[in-house]
């Protein structure tokens, strides 16, 4: 598969048509998918009548937008007019959406081809793709093992070769840790920097739509494609985005990359070893390293899933047969329609609720959730020190390498632990990307990763261009 | 921090779904290590920090999953026509 840049350029330069790029998508995922499940849809039809116009364009003489003929999966809970979306739920299993998206609609705008949507955990509750309605999507490097979640499917789709790039979201690491388990690129920007119009909400303080790539160029390009403030999104920053590739520097000098003390302790020595050889090779670019005190990080982990369970167990409401969702029409008065037409949620997405419900009650509300959320603005602080004495921080991606598909299934406790690194960013509101930095002694790729400030995405693609210009 | 099977059963009225008694007993045992873990945030001081977007002032209600059947009867009951349980309102257009 061509990288997205290479795409654009032989597009725009007519040495490729899109169609010819889309068909070549459509055949390699025709190939691919029935072994790895990473498409739960794939729009062919349109896929082709989108490429025809940008063709019919391009012959017209008209300029052709920055990823001209360029295919690009998203996850099946961001918005398409007249296509499902059903956050591969049997809770919207026939669900169509009625708009479209900012983010589909900047790519569109963009001359992308949609190609199709992407297998994922529950309502993007989940690390391992496992809780999907259409079942598990497995990881291209090893069939045997998860791909990582919630993004999975795009994470596979890309890894696979089957799309240059796609969309997930990012709510404790949902692009950053499947990117990672399935050795290729995943960029979730600073809190704001993108739109969630039009993306189905799992916790609004922490969901960030992100890109899944093959290299850091293409992951830049299709950020800065789709960021920017949105007028029906208020969360949306209202700060310009800058062309990324134009922050690319031969080497580091001058760039500080904080080590934060205590993160590797205990750690999968082979995950230690490549975040050594990564510091290393940071400082033969320039960089200098510095060692910092983040204390309060170990804490973003617990505080993260109460936070995210109440704001889930409030988005969630109205799946309740009324407003959205399944209709139990069988129930004999309300509160049995309300039970019933919850019942098609999945027994991940149900203890969730159950969790965030919990913490809300009056009874739990201030030890659970007012200190959760304390304790996140204490992190917030901590992390914002530390920025002003470093650049970027390197961390792992994940505590371990991906993981067999069922080994955790007995013990949810480990698999919540598996966003230990990434679910900081989101507590934290940072800009995240996660990059491949070699394979660990089973040949299963290990992710490294740079956290930036909001806002600076520039910082961290560009010391993650560096290292993997480096590898 | 303790969970109980009542905790569950109580937390999943709110959310108003219905739970087997088998995922009651699985969701028990998940929750338990869950807010085991998460009363280890106990230990970080917040005393001093404040949170902008919280309602400090909020009214807790009382914990119980709220259900009006007089409410519904007497607005039944301003109808004149009932079909399969659903009130027949005037055409409009």
């Amino acid at each position: 598969m061509m990288t997205v840049l290479e795409i654009v350029k032989a597009v725009s330069a007519g040495k490729k048509t899109a169609v010819e790029v889309t068909r070549e998508c459509l055949a390699k995922i025709a190939e691919m998918n029935p072994s790895i499940n990473a498409f739960v849809e794939v729009f062919e039809q349109d896929a082709l009548a989108r490429a025809q116009e940008i063709d019919a364009k391009h012959a017209r003489g008209e300029q052709l937008g920055p990823l001209a003929g360029v295919p690009v999966a998203i996850k099946d809970n961001i918005l398409y007019k007249g296509h499902k979306a059903t956050c591969c739920s049997k809770m919207l299993e026939n669900y169509v959406a009625s708009y479209t998206s900012t983010v589909v609609e900047k790519l569109l705008q963009a001359d992308a081809v949609i190609i199709g949507r992407t297998n994922m955990d529950e309502f993007a509750m989940g690390s391992t793709n496992q809780t999907s309605v259409y079942g598990p999507v497995k990881n291209p490097v090893n069939l045997e093992c998860v791909p990582g979640g919630s993004s999975g499917g795009s994470a596979a789709a890309v890894a696979a070769g089957m799309v240059p790039a796609a969309l997930g979201t990012d709510t404790g690491g949902s692009v950053r840790q499947p990117a990672g388990f399935c050795g290729i690129v995943g960029i979730k920007p600073g809190y704001g920097r993108i739109s969630r119009y039009g993306v189905i909400a799992f916790a609004s303080s922490a969901d960030q739509v992100g890109v899944l790539a093959s290299t850091v160029a293409d992951a830049a390009k299709v950020l800065e494609t789709i960021s920017g403030k949105d007028v029906h999104d208020s969360t949306s920053l209202p700060a310009p985005v800058p062309r990324y590739d134009t922050f690319f520097t031969e080497g580091l000098k001058g760039v500080k990359v904080g080590l934060p003390k205590g993160f590797l302790d205990g750690l999968n020595p082979d995950i230690k070893e490549k975040i050594d050889q990564a510091a290393s090779r940071l400082q033969e670019l320039g960089a200098t390293l510095v060692e910092v005190e983040i204390p309060l990080a170990k804490y973003a982990a617990p505080s993260y899933y109460i936070i995210t369970s109440a704001e889930a167990s409030s988005n969630l409401g109205r799946y309740d047969g009324i407003r959205y969702g399944y209709a139990d029409h069988s129930a004999k008065d309300l509160n049995t329609y309300y039970e019933g037409s919850r019942e098609p949620f999945g027994l991940e997405v149900k203890k969730r609720l159950i969790i965030g419900t919990y913490a809300l009650t009056s009874e739990r509300y201030e030890e659970c959730f007012l200190k959760a959320m304390k304790v996140r603005e204490l992190i917030r602080e901590d992390f914002k020190k530390v920025f002003s004495q470093v650049d970027v921080l390197l961390t792992p991606t994940s505590p371990t390498t991906a993981f067999k598909l069922g080994q955790h299934d007995e013990d949810p406790l480990a698999l919540y632990l598996a966003d230990l690194y990434t679910c900081q960013g989101n507590i934290g509101g940072l800009a995240g990307i996660s990059i491949p930095f070699g394979k660990d002694a089973k040949g299963l790729p290990v992710g490294v990763q740079f956290y930036g400030p909001i806002l600076e995405e520039e910082k961290i693609l560009n010391a993650a261009y560096n290292l993997e210009k480096s590898v | 921090m303790e969970i109980t099977k009542k905790d569950v059963e109580l937390a999943a009225k709110l959310a108003k779904m219905r739970v087997s008694e088998e995922e009651v007993t699985i969701y028990q045992e998940q929750l338990e290590a869950l807010f085991k873990w998460v009363a280890e945030l106990a230990a970080v001081n917040t005393d001093d920090v404040k949170l902008t977007n919280v309602n400090h002032c909020a009214h807790m209600r009382e914990d119980v999953a709220v259900s009006h059947p007089e409410l519904a009867a007497s607005l039944r009951a301003a109808f004149d026509e009932e079909k399969d349980q659903c009130a027949k309102v005037k055409k409009v257009l």
